[in-house]
């Protein structure tokens, strides 16, 4: 195909846009944006924690496995930790339980009825999902030290959200409604957190667009390992596009 | 399996397109929710040449408009991802239709490798530039004669001939044909004259000067959206070959003894029973494509799993040699005058 006429000036932008990547991580805005942004990853990994040792208690024969998982991210909330000591900045804890508030308590009544599918939607496929395609946009822009962290973690990541996937997968024909409805109630929740986290996310460089599309490709990816189609994909992953 | 990316031609398009498909909510959306949505892949298809191969193919939509050009970030995602699915669905060769591949040449995405945990095998991709370049070399030497052009005698101008599909035609007229003289017009004079020594023939000219002389224009860059041209100072007959994206001389360019041929454009022998050449405003869908698209099916027909199509001025006569007889042989043929008149008419 041919070139594009207005190529030298998109160029120029692209060229701008790489030297313009890395944020000052310095600056008092920076850091203010960082207090709640990393609180929120430190509080993830915390929530993460207690969601697999919840799941663990149902299902007695992979308590082991789980608990396992359940240390692996206590040892990734230490290190988000060490992040945030790094650039001096102290995590906003308060704002991050009250932005994980929804979402932990649907996890929290889910699990007293026992539903495991929607505790697994919950915590193995969308937070996972959401924190996977967070780490990854956040990486290029990270400084060193969190570059290094995330970059170990992301790794580990991978493996919990396959757990999850393959539960319901071998589950998939008994608990597809469940999941259905799991998804229609709290995908919109993490839309939502999407919106809340854009401005301090931008500060960092993260970009909100660049974030939702990421989520929905880790997500429907996930979806289409269970075993759902695309038509039925879309329609539950449309919650997450459209405010 | 073979794999096209593709894109709508305008966003209202890719809306109604989304509502027929059933993602009716995106549909709805906006164009900064069409910016977060990712690819998808639309459509699965079995196709068997004319020698009897039988392949499968997966059309993938990139969710990319080109509402969406002045968004370098956007634009950049949507191409990546896009190939990135490709990757990951396991297609062994997938063409870069569109703005596609411009995007990936524009935007220097070479240098983006890694998108999340994957690392993307160019070999699996290709622009598909050379089976364009040289369906367009077909086209003009079989349409010139059916308008009362002598190629021998004729000047045929190319513009935009230092591009990767400029100077792949401008080799192929040289050496395969015998045109009487080619005008080269592109913006750059310096890989202009180098395009010049290289062939050791051909005029350097500017546009405004190689319209009014030339028999047959092959445009393969995008016309300057600031061009007025006089019809009445072109030579008639004119043959011009629109091998530009989007196609959109007919609206620039009309009047008695000038013909406008959609250029990049072949037909397959039979029906191929998919629906994505609707999205691409294909007068007849189930047969006409994109030659770049082809260019996936022809190499996945000749189990030829390479980039064969890579990077600028790598385009060869031996190559364009190779992708034609195969095209040929499982059963494509260059979009004609004849068929476009006839596809208007029915």
């Amino acid at each position: 195909m041919q070139t594009l006429e207005s190529s030298s000036v998109d160029l120029v932008e692209a060229k701008d846009s790489a030297t313009a990547l890395l944020p000052d991580f310095t600056t008092e805005l920076y850091k203010d944006a960082y207090s709640r942004i990393n609180a929120i990853v430190i509080e993830g990994e915390q929530e993460a924690h207690d969601n697999y040792m919840a799941i663990a208690s149902l299902l007695p024969d992979q308590e082991e496995e789980l608990k396992k998982l359940a240390r692996m991210e206590l040892s990734h909330m230490r290190g988000f930790t060490a992040c945030g000591r790094n650039l001096g900045v102290k995590a906003d804890m308060d704002f991050s339980k009250k932005f994980f508030s929804p979402l932990h308590n649907n996890f929290q009544e889910a699990f007293s009825k026992d539903k495991l599918p929607t505790c697994f939607l919950i915590q193995a496929i969308l937070i996972e999902a959401f924190a996977i395609s967070a780490y990854h946009i956040y990486i290029p822009v990270s400084d060193p030290f969190a570059r290094k962290i995330t970059e170990g973690v992301v790794q580990d990541e991978y493996l919990h959200l396959n757990y999850g996937q393959e539960w319901l997968k071998a589950n998939f024909e008994t608990c597809k409604d469940e999941l259905i409805e799991a998804n229609k109630v709290n995908l919109p929740l993490i839309r939502s957190m999407l919106e809340q986290v854009s401005k301090d996310a931008a500060v960092l460089h993260m970009e909100k667009e660049d974030l939702i599309e990421d989520f929905l490709i880790a997500y429907q990816e996930a979806l289409t390992d269970i075993g759902f189609n695309t038509r039925e994909i879309a329609r539950m992953a449309a919650s997450a596009l459209i405010g | 399996m073979f794999g096209l990316i593709g894109h709508s031609t305008n966003f209202g398009d890719a809306k109604r397109k989304a509502l027929e498909l059933g993602y009716d909510h995106i549909a709805d959306g906006d164009l900064d929710v069409w910016c977060s949505a990712p690819p998808q892949l639309v459509e699965h298809v079995t196709v068997t040449s004319a020698v009897g191969k039988t392949i499968e193919g997966a059309y993938i939509d990139s969710c990319f408009v080109p509402e969406m050009l002045s968004r370098f970030k956007t634009a950049r995602r949507k191409v990546l991802n896009a190939m990135e699915l490709a990757q990951k669905k396991g297609i062994n060769i997938t063409a870069l239709g569109g703005f596609t591949s411009i995007i990936f040449e524009n935007f220097n995405l070479l240098q983006h490798k890694h998108v999340r945990n994957t690392t993307l095998q160019w070999e699996r991709f290709t622009t598909g530039n050379t089976h364009t370049a040289w369906v367009i070399c077909r086209q003009l030497e079989i349409n010139a004669p059916m308008v009362g052009i002598d190629l021998k005698k004729a000047r045929v101008a190319v513009i935009g001939a230092t591009g990767d599909i400029g100077s792949a035609i401008c080799r192929w007229l040289n050496n395969r044909t015998e045109v009487g003289e080619l005008l080269l017009v592109a913006r750059q004079q310096k890989p202009l004259l180098e395009l010049q020594n290289q062939l050791g023939s051909g005029q350097v000219m500017s546009l405004e000067d190689a319209l009014p002389q030339a028999d047959a224009v092959i445009w393969v860059a995008s016309m300057p959206k600031t061009l007025q041209i006089d019809p009445n100072c072109l030579q008639r007959p004119c043959l011009m070959i629109d091998g530009g994206y989007p196609k959109n001389l007919d609206s620039k360019f009309s009047g008695d003894g000038i013909h406008i041929l959609k250029g990049g454009i072949v037909e397959f022998f039979k029906d191929i029973g998919w629906n994505m050449m609707q999205l691409a405003e294909m007068e007849r869908p189930h047969r006409q494509m994109f030659a770049c698209f082809a260019e996936a099916m022809i190499l996945e027909f000749e189990e030829c799993h390479t980039n064969f199509s890579w990077g600028r001025n790598n385009i060869t006569l031996e190559k364009m040699d190779f992708i034609g007889e195969a095209s040929v042989r499982h059963g494509f043929s260059t979009l004609n005058l004849k068929n476009q008149i006839q596809a208007a008419m029915a």
